[in-house]
């Protein structure tokens, strides 16, 4: 059987979480491989998350918020945009190839851009193959 | 903690649901989980009698925690915490499965449909494990209402409820009230005056004690919460720096309307370089002051409407502007009622007469000998200068979809309608009040078809055609109903704010106050004694931005705790 990439997605409650659910009232398709975590804002995760997530089986973490300026608090997808670098550094110490953990800004209007996201990003994490992590992140992760 | 006894409710929701996702299959898995106490499908959870199934079963099962596996929790998240109130556990100890929205309409593969909504049960069984009982707090509802814009929409959103007996603030930018519609002579299609219509709401705003109007004002800033927002609005002055005034309002309609179309950006048209061809508001402008004539004062034996200028148009506006076809209408009517010697033409693409009395309209003025002429979408009609020998000042080319023929007819006078697009201010005044615009710039409802006049943000509510463009009862029926939605939580007194929001655990706080900036609402408080901050959960929106950001984890963000995320996490990908 052909390898089915796992992606969890975590959705800011006001844009990206409409806006996905934008694409089922248009009724516009995308793979079912992702399985999407409502989140209000996309300041509210936690790079630990990201890390469970891929510890616990994904292959692929897709992190949606409001587009820049346009964040239901303000500027909460400023503080996700700041802290993800960072996590991208780690994440590259652990062997995790930068496609398979993505920011990427979804409004409410943006049902087919949220699908394009999803069918993309499918793609490239099923064409990288199931993911191996250098470290066993298992026994090294964070508790918090 | 006592033991978890958790109901799973899957709903077929008709066929929506169970067309693609075996709903059967998933109640089965559902009920295989550990702590599940029983799970039941049924064709419409939200029904009455679904919404029963949950109440009977949580007395029954004597369930402490509750899965629907449904649609959006944004569609019926509060129905069933409703359920589970009426059933006698806290609405809280309730999560909701997204398997239409975000499985059953978006995939058709039924295999992996199937598997996907299971996944997305599990991981709601999973997470409701976590949930605690959560308690509303309640807060006082501010009676008194912020109306932006003079408009139409304003005018009669802050009649509705000045004559309820409360205090609105009703801000318009410009010196006068009466917004576009001010502009207009006649309405189409039952041909009243809009001066008429306009002078009836202003009279009564004048003398309604209740109204306080601020002209040449503009809203800068507004803070707080529904029921407790305090507007910052600026007065008129020198070079936009007028005298500020606070006010505290409890609710916001937004009805800043729309502006025109620029006919100057369709160049071969020639708006600003040929005398004769004129904008629909300019046209107004004429019929206004009884003088339809050509620049230099001639009275026009051609006369031509060309539709759709900006609207429905891949290269500027892909909607429909709505209001444009009636009011072509209306000039073929109104420059055969001033010169019935007068040929008219009408240039269109598809004529939508679509409201009440429209499409009879459209009939009595096609009865009036116009002459209609259909373009294909996405072309031009040509104007051009008519040469010295011709008995026209210019020259229209077509080519008519019809006859399937290229026609050239005369104008003396050529109206453009232009199209109605969002202000150009509009993502100004939605960064204000903090809420999103769609594609097109419109200010977007908090459900397009089921709650049309409420935003994303609690509190604020848009009306007319700041929302899309609209006729004028459409954009009264909607400020009507903003007002009635605002009158009913006046009328409660008090507002209920849930008891989801973030609070500091003081014995792990370090003080190092991070939290204290990152708060867009300035909600934690740092205690200079204790050294230690704390959250005042009524301003708290509950972004969860400190209780990410917080270096000791002293935060806890409730209903999105860590540990409900992690379990939702782990349950997903089980």
């Amino acid at each position: 059987m052909s390898f089915e990439p796992k992606i969890v997605g975590f959705l800011c409650n006001w844009c990206s979480y409409t806006g996905a659910d934008l694409a089922g009232t248009s009724r516009i398709q995308y793979p079912p491989n992702i399985n999407i975590i409502r989140v209000m804002c996309s300041a509210r995760v936690e790079p630990d998350f990201v890390l469970r997530a891929l510890a616990g089986g994904a292959d692929g973490v897709l992190i949606c918020g409001c587009h820049p300026g346009d964040c239901h608090y303000s500027e909460g997808n400023y503080k996700a945009m700041r802290r993800y670098p960072l996590l991208k550094t780690l994440l590259k110490e652990y062997g995790v190839d930068n496609d398979r953990v993505r920011l990427e800004w979804v409004s409410a209007s943006e049902g087919q851009r949220f699908a394009d996201i999803v069918t993309d990003m499918t793609e490239r994490v099923r064409a990288l193959g199931p993911l191996r992590l250098k470290t066993d992140l298992q026994t090294d992760r964070v508790e918090r | 903690m006592e033991k978890p006894r958790i109901g799973v409710f899957v709903c077929n929701c008709g066929t929506n649901i169970s067309h693609i996702v075996d709903t059967e299959a998933v109640r089965a898995h559902a009920q295989a989980q550990p702590d599940v106490v029983v799970a039941t499908s049924y064709r419409y959870m939200c029904s009455t009698p679904g919404q029963e199934t949950i109440v009977k079963a949580i007395q029954e099962h004597q369930l402490n925690r509750v899965v629907v596996a449904a649609c959006s929790p944004r569609m019926h998240e509060k129905t069933f915490r409703g359920a589970c109130r009426h059933g006698g556990i806290n609405p809280f100890l309730f999560e909701m499965a997204n398997i239409r929205e975000q499985c059953s309409w978006v995939h058709q593969d039924r295999l992996a449909a199937t598997e996907k909504a299971k996944s997305l049960t599990t991981a709601a069984i999973h997470r409701v494990r976590h949930h605690r009982p959560l308690n509303s707090l309640s807060a006082e509802m501010c009676p008194t209402t912020l109306v932006l814009g003079g408009g139409i929409a304003g005018l009669t959103a802050a009649l509705e409820l000045a004559d309820s007996s409360n205090d609105v603030v009703l801000v318009e930018r410009t010196d006068a009230l009466g917004g576009n519609l001010a502009r207009v002579d006649l309405t189409a299609p039952h041909l009243d005056s809009a001066r008429d219509l306009l002078t009836e709401k202003l009279t009564r705003i004048a003398s309604n004690p209740r109204v306080t109007v601020l002209l040449r004002s503009e809203l800068v800033a507004l803070s707080g919460f529904v029921g407790n927002f305090t507007a910052t609005i600026r007065g008129p002055g020198g070079n936009g720096a007028g005298p500020e005034r606070q006010v505290r309002v409890g609710n916001v309609v937004v009805a800043t309307g729309y502006q025109e179309f620029d006919a100057g950006r369709i160049t071969h048209y020639g708006h600003g370089k040929l005398p004769n061809v004129v904008t629909s508001f300019e046209f107004e402008q004429m019929l206004r002051a009884g003088r339809i004539e050509t620049r230099d004062g001639r009275l026009p034996q051609y006369a031509a409407i060309i539709h759709c200028v900006g609207s429905r148009n891949r290269e500027f506006h892909p909607y429909c502007s709505r209001v444009c076809c009636m009011t072509a209408l209306k000039y073929a009517h109104e420059l055969k009622s001033a010169n019935p010697a007068c040929y008219v033409s009408d240039i269109y693409i598809d004529m939508h007469a679509f409201g009440k009395g429209c499409e009879e309209f459209y009939k009595a003025t096609s009865e009036v000998k116009t002459l209609f002429l259909m373009f294909e979408k996405n072309e031009h009609p040509v104007i051009r200068r008519a040469g010295p020998g011709e008995d026209c000042d210019m020259l229209i080319e077509v080519n008519e979809r019809l006859s399937g023929e290229r026609i050239e007819i005369p104008a003396d006078l050529v109206i453009l309608m232009v199209g109605v697009e969002a202000r150009s201010d509009a993502a100004e005044v939605a960064r204000l009040v903090n809420i999103s615009q769609d594609r097109e710039g419109w200010f977007m409802e908090s459900h397009p078809k089921l709650d049309p006049v409420a935003t994303t943000t609690d509190g604020i509510y848009i009306a007319g055609t700041c929302a899309a463009p609209k006729d004028i009862p459409d954009s009264v029926a909607q400020a009507r109903a903003a007002a009635a939605r605002i009158l009913a939580r006046i009328s409660k007194g008090r507002i209920e704010i849930d008891g989801v929001f973030a609070e500091v655990d003081e014995d792990r706080c370090s003080g190092c106050r991070i939290c204290n900036e990152l708060c867009p609402y300035s909600a934690i408080e740092f205690d200079e004694g204790k050294r230690r901050s704390h959250v005042i959960p009524a301003a708290c929106k509950a972004c969860g931005a400190c209780v990410a950001a917080c270096p000791s984890g002293a935060i806890t963000g409730h209903h999105f705790t860590a540990e409900q995320i992690h379990a939702q996490i782990d349950g997903v990908l089980a």
